[in-house]
């Protein structure tokens, strides 16, 4: 007697490291059963958060008042929500700034809800 | 007095000429000032905002920003002095002179004991391509526009089409969606991409931008303004095949194309440049035809990963420090690298053995499965899961290995299926 399973096959590639390994993962009723192709444990890690949970670290600028620079480079600090990236574009737009910024400094804190950061990443004076 | 008694003078403040002045420093020289031509430090890195440099050097991923600060801190704490808004405008030939050029200290001229070059590269240029047509406003190399929009807070248009797949533009495909643009596609000539893999599925794929191999622009449309660009597939020579041609409207083409070494200063300073490289002929104490006269970095080949980069840039800021202190023999003995089969580029060209040193390269073609890496006569073997011209491969050779070669005449590299 086998349990009826459910199969699927997902090809994604890892963007932990230059190296981008094209990974196949395999599904059982939505639980990663299996991943090969990958050189290391990170591959691993990619593949099962990228199949429940995408995240990508979001990185773009802010506007900035009394600076050396118009705009100020930013990060999300820990990786973000796949969907919500345009939403997140979209808070880091409106944002302004006023100078001097020292990196790491926290922007906005839990942006859109998701309990990610966004930080300066540079000083700017 | 003040420009008189230094002992290694580098060429740039960016990844490899940063890490050249600690590498100096660590090395024992006295006085290190790093020139750089840019109110900032940090090179071509302050304007790559993205995540991805240094998971080798940090084990984490940070963007270029976070990368050099780290670096930049390292230096100070070291006491490597900087020089910004300083131009270096000629390289005498003879006495090794540096002349410079900044806006309080007027023209100065610098006797320094040795030099690390340090420029960097830039970007191959649309005039490079000659697409027919117009030459409308909206057409940027890929850098200049992540310059705009990373630095200087500028869109350059609402719908791009990018021509060419090296990794800067790709990173700026994503960049301009972010930034609320429309990106039409990805146009790559060849039949393999330019960037790295990650690139493809993090840049293009995240966003659903097409992606086009074999097919390139042919035709520039508008007169003041880019209005778009016809489209076409290409046959094995690369030219455009007739009945293939596509209307694509667009108000910006960024060139993502390829990155040339910047060597004006050495070609100045009368060194020898690599004629496929497009840099300085180095040896692996990264030591160019010059013998007081060291070369790391994007200058001397165009890297992957900055944190190769950096590497480099400490091995060049110690062996020119070594140099200053008279430390390297002039009749060091030099083994000619040759690139044999499939090898389109490689760094360093000559070996010493003096110390353990990785040999970087690129193949010409790809090859899509098993192959194997060697330096002969059996100095190194690596099996590959497959070579990429778009990735770079290395040869690691041990300097007891080469030591134990006395005969050692000549030192081949080849990437061949398995």
């Amino acid at each position: 007697m086998s349990e009826e399973r459910n199969l699927v096959e997902k090809k994604i590639i890892c963007v932990s490291c230059p190296l981008g390994c094209g990974l196949n993962v395999i599904l059982s009723n939505g639980e990663v059963a299996s991943v090969t192709g990958n050189n290391c444990p990170r591959g691993f890690a990619y593949a099962k958060t990228e199949v429940k949970d995408p995240r990508r670290v979001f990185a773009s600028t802010v506007r900035v008042e009394g600076g050396k620079l118009p705009v100020c480079p930013i990060r999300s600090k820990t990786p973000a929500p796949k969907g919500k990236l345009k939403e997140i574009a979209k808070a880091v737009a409106e944002l302004n700034v006023r100078a001097p910024i020292k990196i790491g400094q926290v922007l906005i804190h839990n942006v859109c809800g998701t309990d990610v950061d966004i930080v300066a990443s540079r000083d700017l004076n | 007095m003040e420009n008189n008694n230094i002992d290694v003078l580098i060429i740039g403040a960016g990844p490899a000429g940063v890490a050249a002045g600690i590498g100096a420093k660590k090395e024992g020289a006295e006085r290190v000032v790093v020139l750089e031509r840019d109110w900032d430090l940090g090179g071509i890195l302050q304007q790559c905002i993205h995540p991805g440099f240094g998971l080798r050097t940090f084990r984490e991923e940070l963007t270029g920003p976070e990368y050099m600060h780290r670096f930049i801190n390292m230096a100070h704490e070291a006491g490597v002095e900087f020089r910004t808004n300083t131009m270096v405008f000629q390289i005498d030939k003879d006495s090794n002179s540096v002349w410079t050029m900044n806006k309080e200290r007027g023209i100065e001229c610098l006797n320094p004991k040795s030099i690390v070059l340090t420029m960097g590269c830039r970007e191959r240029p649309a005039g490079a391509i000659r697409i027919p047509g117009t030459r409308p406003a909206g057409i940027y190399t890929a850098g200049t526009a992540q310059r705009f929009v990373n630095m200087e807070g500028y869109m350059p248009g609402k719908r791009a089409v990018i021509l060419g797949s090296g990794d800067i533009g790709l990173i700026m495909a994503r960049r301009m969606i972010w930034e609320g643009a429309e990106v039409e596609g990805v146009y790559e000539v060849m039949s393999w991409p330019g960037g790295l893999r990650r690139n493809i599925a993090q840049c293009l794929d995240d966003y659903g931008i097409p992606f086009h191999l074999q097919t390139t622009v042919k035709k520039i449309h508008g007169t003041d303004r880019l209005e778009g660009v016809t489209v076409a597939k290409v046959d094995e020579k690369l030219n455009p095949i007739d009945g293939t041609e596509r209307y694509v409207p667009c108000d910006t083409l960024l060139l993502a194309i390829g990155l040339i070494p910047e060597n004006e200063l050495t070609r100045m300073a009368g060194i020898e440049i690599h004629p496929v490289t497009g840099g300085p002929v180095v040896n692996d104490l990264l030591q160019t035809s010059n013998p007081a006269v060291f070369a790391a970095g994007n200058v001397v080949i165009v890297y992957d990963l900055v944190d190769n980069v950096s590497d480099e840039g400490l091995i060049a800021g110690a062996n020119a420090a070594k140099f200053a202190a008279g430390k390297i023999s002039p009749n060091v003995k030099k083994i000619p690298v040759k690139g044999g089969e499939n090898v389109r580029l490689y760094s360093p060209q000559f070996i010493t053995g003096e110390s353990d040193t990785i040999i970087y390269m690129r193949v010409t073609h790809p090859i899509e499965g098993p192959c194997k890496v060697t330096a002969e006569p059996g100095l190194y073997t690596q099996k590959l899961r497959y070579a990429r011209p778009g990735e770079m491969n290395e040869v690691r050779l041990k300097a007891d290995v080469i030591k134990s070669k006395p005969d050692l005449k000549e030192i081949t590299i080849d990437i061949k299926p398995l």
